[in-house]
C-alpha cells in the first residue's frame, strides 16, 4: 500500500502529494496519507469532491484515499 | 495609482472618462475614501472640532451637520434616524450589539451560522445553548423557527463569499445582523439591532454604525456616563464624511451594477473555462461585487505576492496568508477548497480593460505555479 507521509507539510504541499501519487497508481488501489496540517482534512474533502476520488479520515493526522 | 484612477474616473463632466492603459490593481475588500467624502473630511475636520452635546453655536452647527448626515444614513440603511447611533470602534460592535440584547433579556438559544464573522464566533461561539447552524456549498442554511427570546445572529452578507442570508421571516426571536460587509442588501423585516462598517462603502475607517430598533431592548453592556445608547467617542468628521461617502456609494452602485454582474460572470466563465480545475466558492445568487474561488493545487501566498508584482492587489483566505496560519473557517464550513484562494472585489469604479489585465495576470501566475509543483 502506498503511503505518502505529508507530515510537517503546509498546505498545498500534502494536496500536491497525494494527487501526485495517486497519478502513478492503479484505479481502485487504496493510498494512505499522514498530515498535521490543519486544512488538509477540509481541502481533501474538496479535491475528493472537485476529482471524483473517495476520502476517508482514518485518525487525525491519517487519511485513506481510494484512486 | 489610486488618486490617478479616481482623478480619471470622476473626472469633471460625469466621470465619463476612464483610465487607459493604467492598470491599478485594487481589488482588495478595502479601498480609498470616495473623493467626495475626501473633500468633506477634510472640511469637517475644520468644523467638527466642538462638542455637538454643548450649547455653543459651533457646537449647534455640527450637531445639526450629524443629524443631516444621520438622516442620509437613515435613507441609505432603511432605518430610523433616531435608532442609529456612531461607534469609533466598529469591530466592539458585535460584541456591544450581541451582549446588549442578552443583557435586556437573557436568550436560552443563540443560533449563527458557521460562515459568521470571527467577531461574533468570539462573542457568541463558547456561549452555553449555543448552535453553530451548518451552511451547505452554496452558504446557505435553515433558520430555525426559535422562541420569543432567542436571538439568531446574521450577516446579511458575507464578508468572504458575497452570499446572501436566507428569508428570516419565519425566525420568532430576536435578530442581530451584522451588515458590516455591505450596506446594499437590505435588513431582514424583523430585525432587531444592526452593524455596519463605513468602510464598506468606501467611507473613511474608524466608524460604525448601530441602529437599535428597541431602546427598551437593548442595555448598553460598557461602564458609561450618561443615557447614550453606545459609549461616545467617535470623530464627527468620520461620521460626516462617511455618510457622503455612502451616498455617492450607492449611487455609483445603481449606475455601474450591470457592469459588476457582467464582470462578475466574466471572471467565473474565464477562471472555469481558461484555467481550469478551479472550486468558485461564491454562489450565482451572491452579491455581485463580491468573488471567492480557489485553484487547486496553488500555494496562494505566492499566488498573491506574484499578483501584487504585477500590480494587482487581491486577498486570500487561505491558511498561508492568514496570521493564525489556519485556513479560512468560512471556506471550511461551505467544504470549499481552502488552498489557493483567490478573493475579489469588484469595486464600482473598474473597467473592463482591467479585468483582462488581471484575468491574463491571473492565468500566468497560476500556470507557473502549478508547473514548478
Amino acid at each position: 500500500m502506498t503511503h505518502v507521509d505529508a507530515l510537517g507539510k503546509r498546505c498545498p504541499l500534502p494536496i500536491i502529494m497525494i494527487a501526485k501519487a495517486i497519478r502513478t497508481s492503479q484505479s481502485g488501489e487504496v493510498l494512505t496519507l499522514s498530515s498535521d496540517d490543519p486544512a488538509t482534512w477540509p481541502d481533501l474533502q474538496a479535491w475528493g469532491r472537485l476529482t471524483g476520488k473517495v476520502v476517508k479520515r482514518l485518525e487525525a493526522t491519517r487519511f485513506e484515499v481510494t484512486a | 495609482m489610486e488618486v490617478y484612477r479616481w482623478n480619471s474616473h470622476f473626472a469633471p463632466g460625469g466621470g465619463s472618462v476612464r483610465s487607459m492603459g493604467s492598470v491599478t490593481g485594487n481589488f482588495t475588500s478595502e479601498s480609498a475614501l470616495h473623493p467626495a467624502a475626501r473633500t468633506v473630511f477634510l472640511d469637517a475636520i475644520d468644523k467638527g472640532w466642538a462638542d455637538p452635546a454643548k450649547l455653543h453655536s459651533h457646537s449647534r452647527e455640527l450637531d445639526h451637520l450629524l443629524n443631516e448626515s444621520k438622516a442620509l444614513f437613515a435613507k441609505h440603511l432603511g432605518v430610523d434616524p433616531s435608532a442609529l447611533s456612531f461607534l469609533g470602534e466598529p469591530s466592539l460592535g458585535h460584541f456591544i450589539a450581541i451582549s446588549g440584547l442578552t443583557l435586556a433579556q437573557p436568550a436560552p438559544r443563540h443560533f449563527f451560522p458557521s460562515t459568521s464573522r470571527q467577531e461574533v464566533l468570539e462573542v457568541v461561539g463558547s456561549h452555553p445553548g449555543s448552535t453553530a447552524l451548518a451552511v451547505d456549498l452554496d452558504g446557505s442554511y435553515s433558520i430555525p423557527v426559535g422562541a420569543q427570546d432567542d436571538l439568531l445572529v446574521l450577516h446579511t452578507v458575507n464578508g468572504e463569499t458575497g452570499a446572501i442570508s436566507p428569508d428570516t421571516s419565519d425566525f420568532n426571536g430576536r435578530i442581530f445582523v451584522d451588515a458590516t460587509a455591505s450596506p446594499l442588501q437590505p435588513l431582514p423585516a424583523n430585525w432587531s439591532v444592526a452593524l455596519w462598517d463605513s468602510r464598506s462603502w468606501n467611507g473613511p475607517s474608524g466608524l460604525g454604525i448601530i441602529a437599535i430598533r428597541d431602546a427598551g431592548g437593548w442595555v448598553n453592556p460598557l461602564p458609561h456616563l450618561d443615557h447614550r445608547v453606545v459609549p461616545g467617542g467617535f470623530n464627527p468628521a468620520l461620521a460626516i464624511a462617511s455618510a457622503v461617502a455612502l451616498d455617492a456609494f450607492v449611487k455609483d452602485f445603481a449606475a455601474n451594477q450591470a457592469a459588476t454582474r457582467r464582470f462578475n460572470e466574466m471572471i467565473r466563465r474565464f477562471v472555469t473555462d481558461e484555467i481550469g480545475e478551479v472550486d468558485i466558492a461564491s454562489p450565482e445568487t451572491a452579491r455581485p461585487e463580491f468573488l471567492s474561488f480557489s485553484f487547486l493545487y496553488v500555494d496562494a501566498l505566492q499566488l498573491v505576492d506574484m499578483m501584487n508584482r504585477r500590480g494587482f492587489a487581491i486577498d486570500s483566505g487561505s491558511a498561508c496568508t492568514s496570521a493564525n496560519l489556519e485556513p479560512s473557517h468560512v471556506l471550511a464550513a461551505m467544504g470549499r477548497l481552502t488552498h489557493g484562494n483567490v478573493r475579489i472585489r469588484l469595486h464600482l469604479n473598474v473597467v473592463e480593460s482591467e479585468i483582462h489585465s488581471l484575468l491574463a495576470a491571473l492565468k500566468a501566475c497560476v500556470e507557473e505555479l502549478r508547473e514548478t509543483r
